[in-house]
């Protein structure tokens, strides 16, 4: 099972947060061009016998310091290539970290006596986290992995890109072809489903939603050995699209920035960077499901400085091939830009992409609340009450 | 642009078929074909369709035709092509975008395929799947074709047997397709040889090694000789061998594609000249040229 978490956030990108906590492990992965994020957490429970010191480190006034840091995909998944013969061959599988030397150990105790080691140095360094309030999100559909690995079969592997789009009468899967491609030669594949299949239905707002298949299929492989139910959280084009698992293990998100045409001309297409959704969440008496169609960002002012953005993100966005330039990009200047270790970049003609805050313990002053349950939706009591502290968003 | 304008034609008036629960022989034949080449023309009669590769110098020479009546795989079927007095279509078209299409189409409610005409000429494929509630699920796949003119449809014409040297049926494929597929490792030509006792024998020769596997008992299949046609066989020694040389990818890719062993297949050997194989199933007869090389 780790090892089918590490393999589907492989796909992601090529190194990832390996970041133990006092209630479990959590290890996350971001794109390099800022539009996927993956996040798996494995609870305490999952694991025979977690044990997570807190390491009191004299250069930081922290009580409590975890020890995120970063390692290469590549790196790691040797330890865990065969998943199905992991399962079969490996009896136990035991994780250690030395901070001192900056080592991780995985050893895996086999059948018959055999003993593998593997030691890893990793980086240490701040992970980043996507902002993203599921509950916010107009359209929710819950379903089993198995319907949509169905569903997905049907698009070749080279599919890149796929839309969804949803009215409250139907469901359908397309496969996207940009708007220059030659329409001669490409095939197209369309899925129509009836909302009646999904264990639960709910779309706020008819919409169109395009994201990245190859990445979501990682998840959906994972999501199919785990067995629970794949929740599917979206809103209107533009904004993220956040596909998760949860259970009493383990929960596990993706979330993909989603293109969007733009208003203006009907040529360009740019990626939306999706506002910041943490932020509302220190609105609590904002109400999150009665408005489903002013989803438009202009219209938010509450949300800090987001009105300004809009106009601003979408000036600076040109069209581009999107298969091209894709470079790591950052939240383009905000209201939030400045408050945000990680996204101080200057505004880049290119897609924007998700918003990221950085889970830097360093800088919280909060340090119980950490910024690990914004990215899920199930806990949301927890969020409003203290994160009057959090002012980076 | 008179064929242009026929082509154009002919897509107005639509072709419909669909095939419940044969979906999956029409796939074991399109997978076939999809190994054999990029691309193919499909022709359409009111009783047969016709897949064919006709023998230009991109395919290496090699040629196809494909043949199935379209009553052993369509419920409905209804064409109607140019002109009444050419009441075909020919389409060229990517056999792996069809065979992906139809690859869930063997548990499949029903399929249809259309042609149509949006931004350009699409073969529609709409497959409609069982679902847990009480709509199925229909996915839809459109697939690019081109439509090809009438003036051109003299190059797809059905190719003649040759005359042939020794005629022979194959040996059992699956142990054909893994002889060949060892021996492609070390070579880029194969020699097949047969003669009229029933021996075959592949050989490859390089300048390490050289490897050849014989194989016994094949059998030859009978031809009745029509006006002395086949004379070159009938006064031809048994035991002597005709053999040709070709590229051993096209044999890979022949075999390769064979998922069901076939009622018949045979091949006939026309000296340093050509192999034709033939392989029969119950509805559908697929024939492949390979040019033999210096």
């Amino acid at each position: 099972m780790f090892g089918r978490a590490i393999h589907a956030i492989a796909r992601i990108s090529d190194e990832f947060w390996f970041d133990p906590v006092e209630k479990g492990l959590a290890l996350r992965s971001v794109n390099s061009s800022r539009s996927a994020y993956a996040y798996v957490f494995f609870s305490s429970m999952f694991f025979q016998h977690y044990c997570w010191t807190a390491v009191s480190d004299p250069c930081h006034k922290e009580k409590e310091l975890s020890l995120p840091c970063k390692l290469i995909v590549k790196a790691v998944l040797p330890v865990f290539r065969c998943a199905n013969v992991l399962g079969r061959n490996v009896e136990k599988c035991s994780i250690s970290t030395s901070p001192s030397d900056h080592h991780i150990t995985f050893q895996l105790l086999c059948k018959h006596g055999v003993v593998k080691t593997y030691n890893l140095t990793f980086q240490e360094c701040d992970p980043l986290q996507a902002v993203f309030a599921k509950h916010m999100c107009p359209n929710i559909l819950k379903v089993h992995s198995r319907l949509l690995a169905d569903v997905m079969i049907h698009f070749p592997t080279s599919q890149e890109e796929i839309t969804l789009s949803v009215t409250p009468v139907k469901v359908c899967f397309k496969s996207y072809t940009e708007e220059d491609t030659d329409f001669s030669r490409t095939m197209v594949t369309e899925i129509h489903l009836s909302p009646e299949e999904f264990d639960y239905f709910q779309v706020g707002v008819d919409s169109e939603v395009t994201f990245c298949l190859k990445e979501l299929r990682g998840l959906l492989a994972f999501s199919e050995a785990t067995g629970v139910p794949v929740s599917i959280h979206f809103d209107r084009c533009g904004k993220p699209i956040a596909f998760s698992i949860e259970d009493v293990l383990l929960e596990a998100s993706l979330i993909l920035a989603t293109l969007c045409e733009a208003q203006k001309e009907a040529d360009s297409q740019e990626r939306c960077c999706p506002q910041q959704w943490g932020s509302s969440e220190t609105h609590p008496d904002k109400p999150s499901g009665d408005e489903p169609n002013s989803t438009d960002i202009s219209k938010h002012p509450q949300r800090d400085g987001n009105a300004p953005t809009n106009p601003v993100a979408k000036q600076e966005v040109k069209s581009i091939p999107r298969v091209t330039g894709r470079d790591v990009t950052g939240r383009a200047g905000t209201a939030t830009a400045e408050a945000a270790g990680e996204a101080t970049e200057a505004p880049y003609q290119k897609f924007h992409s998700l918003f990221f805050g950085a889970v830097s313990y360093k800088e919280k002053d909060a340090t119980g609340h950490t910024f690990q349950s914004l990215a899920t939706a199930s806990d949301t009591e927890e969020d409003l009450g203290p994160l009057q502290s959090s002012p980076v968003l | 642009m008179a064929g242009h304008a026929e082509g154009r034609q002919c897509l107005a008036k639509r072709l419909a078929s669909t095939f419940p629960g044969k979906g999956e022989r029409k796939g074991g034949v399109i997978n076939t074909i999809s190994k054999l080449t990029k691309t193919c023309t499909l022709r359409l009669t009111v009783c047969k369709l016709y897949f064919i590769l006709s023998d230009k110098v991109a395919n290496g020479g090699a040629s196809m035709w494909c043949e199935l009546c379209q009553g052993n795989f369509f419920d409905e079927f209804q064409m109607e092509g140019v002109a009444a007095e050419h009441n075909e279509i020919y389409l060229e078209l990517v056999p792996e975008n069809l065979s992906r299409a139809l690859k869930t189409a063997h548990s499949a409610k029903a399929v249809k395929i259309k042609l149509t005409n949006k931004h350009c000429p699409c073969l529609r494929v709409a497959v409609e799947l069982p679902s847990l509630s009480s709509s199925s699920r229909i996915v839809t796949h459109d697939i690019p074709v081109g439509v090809i003119p009438r003036r051109i449809w003299n190059d797809f014409r059905e190719p003649t047997m040759p005359d042939f040297d020794v005629s022979i049926y194959l040996p059992v494929l699956k142990i054909m397709k893994s002889v060949v597929e060892r021996m492609k490792n070390l070579s880029n030509f194969i020699v097949i040889e047969a003669n009229l006792s029933g021996e075959m024998n592949l050989k490859i020769e390089t300048d390490l090694v050289s490897v050849t596997t014989h194989f016994k008992d094949l059998g030859n299949p009978p031809w009745a000789s029509e006006d002395g046609c086949q004379s070159s066989a009938q006064g031809r020694n048994l035991e002597s061998m005709a053999e040709a040389r070709i590229d051993i990818k096209k044999l890979q890719q022949l075999l390769a594609g064979q998922q069901v062993n076939p009622t018949k297949a045979l091949c006939n050997i026309v000296s340093k000249r050509i192999v034709h194989f033939i392989l029969l199933h119950e509805d559908v007869s697929l024939q492949y040229f390979i040019p033999a090389l210096a």
